[in-house]
């Protein structure tokens, strides 16, 4: 065997030899810029998917639900007049700041944007969905519907289905646990909620995926 | 963030702007490596060169590392770098025509335009059958269309094809290269030539 001698080719060829073993070694990234095509997005706004029910909401909020985020994306003034307890603000125009990254890109919380109407909410969560962030939702009707349904629920006509008086008995405590305005009601404060959809799974709960996990 | 022109980072234009400084550079490494000559190219088939083998593995290489570790660090979605359609027959026959020329004219495309660019006459020739070849290919299309088609694979890539992860596809092409090179240096010193 020759002595090896320290050309600048021995010490490329190690170099490359190194720098492959690294490459080999390494999981592959997974972290690469997410995309959504325009018709995955408008697929996506047509099946509506983003929308979570405010009967929903109201129930995670009075169980006190710890995944619950709400966020609402109205300008700071709008807020502090009202907002939905528990809620933040991150007005719109700065949803990309570097500072909330940190809560919209998670796998924990349920985020759930509202504003007045739908259209705001619905921006943020066009945004935050083109990023690739899990986890964020709209609430269906944004504030006005909350009013319509949460804090003033219309009494349904005496021959509707039970689901739907227990749904107006539910939406009738929420009101009163929330701080609404129908006070006056001799409905139960802890009325059944039966009927309500359960909140769903979200996010991406770690599977099991082997014994050492 | 990359690939710039996909994700509109740069324009069309900045692109092709870019890929003139890239050629200009690509030029000069041929030259500069001595592939203006010939009798290079030619020595890799008689074992007295293979500085040709050495130059454009090593290029290839660092442009593979690169792009591994680019997306490694996020800065390029190599799902959206372009891959070459593969047609297999067409593959392997232009592999085989293109070796023959290798041999028989001691250029390929590249370096044939190197060799014209200072001078060579030889060169001059080689891209005058180029042209001769490539007017053939064109307008005789529709003779061998059916065989150019034929075995057409769609956008491989050599670790999808053999199930394995990009990271050991790129270390075993680097082994196998540096093999390559290992024989090379031996075959050099095997054959000498004096003087070409």
């Amino acid at each position: 065997m020759n002595k090896i001698t320290y050309t600048p080719r021995v010490i490329t060829a190690a170099v490359i030899l190194i720098l492959g073993f690294i490459i080999a070694a390494v999981p592959k990234n997974t972290t690469t810029p997410f995309k959504l095509t325009p018709n995955q997005i408008l697929n996506e706004l047509k099946n509506g998917n983003q929308y979570l029910e405010p009967d929903m909401i109201a129930q995670m909020i009075v169980e006190k639900n710890p995944s619950l985020q709400l966020i609402d994306v109205r300008p700071q003034s709008e807020f502090e007049k009202f907002s939905l307890p528990g809620a933040i603000n991150i007005p719109i125009d700065n949803i990309l700041s570097p500072e909330y990254t940190d809560i919209l890109h998670q796998d924990v919380m349920t985020n759930v944007f509202y504003a007045n109407g739908t259209t705001h909410a619905n921006e943020a969560w066009m945004l935050v969905r083109q990023l690739g962030y899990l986890n964020n939702y709209v609430l269906r009707g944004g504030l006005n519907y909350w009013a319509e349904t949460i804090m003033n629920p219309q009494h349904p006509a005496n021959t509707s289905p039970d689901d739907e008086l227990a749904r107006y008995d539910f939406r009738m405590g929420a009101s009163q646990a929330l701080g609404g305005g129908a006070l006056t009601t001799s409905a139960p404060a802890d009325a059944p909620s039966a009927s309500l959809p359960k909140p769903k799974p979200q996010g991406k709960k770690k599977k099991v995926a082997g014994g050492c996990s | 963030m990359g690939p710039l022109v996909v994700n509109e980072i740069i324009s069309e234009n900045t692109n092709l702007l870019l890929a003139f400084f890239i050629g200009i550079g690509f030029g000069f490494v041929l030259e500069q490596a001595g592939f203006s000559s010939s009798r290079k190219l030619a020595g890799m088939f008689y074992g007295y060169d293979t500085v040709v083998l050495k130059v454009f593995f090593t290029g290839a290489i660092t442009a593979m590392l690169g792009l591994l570790f680019f997306s490694l660090f996020g800065w390029v979605d190599l799902n959206l770098v372009y891959v070459n359609e593969t047609y297999l027959t067409s593959a392997i026959l232009g592999g085989v025509i293109m070796g023959v020329g290798f041999i028989a004219g001691g250029f390929c495309p590249g370096t044939s335009f190197c060799g014209a660019a200072i001078g060579k006459l030889d060169a001059w020739m080689f891209i005058g059958g180029l042209f001769i070849g490539v007017f053939i290919f064109a307008e005789g299309f529709p003779l061998w269309e059916d065989l150019y088609m034929a075995n057409f694979m769609g956008y491989p890539r050599i670790s999808e094809f053999f199930g394995l992860t990009e990271g050991i596809t790129a270390l075993f092409v680097i082994l196998a290269a540096v093999a390559m090179f290992w024989v090379g240096e031996w075959a050099e010193k095997k054959f000498p030539r004096e003087e070409y």
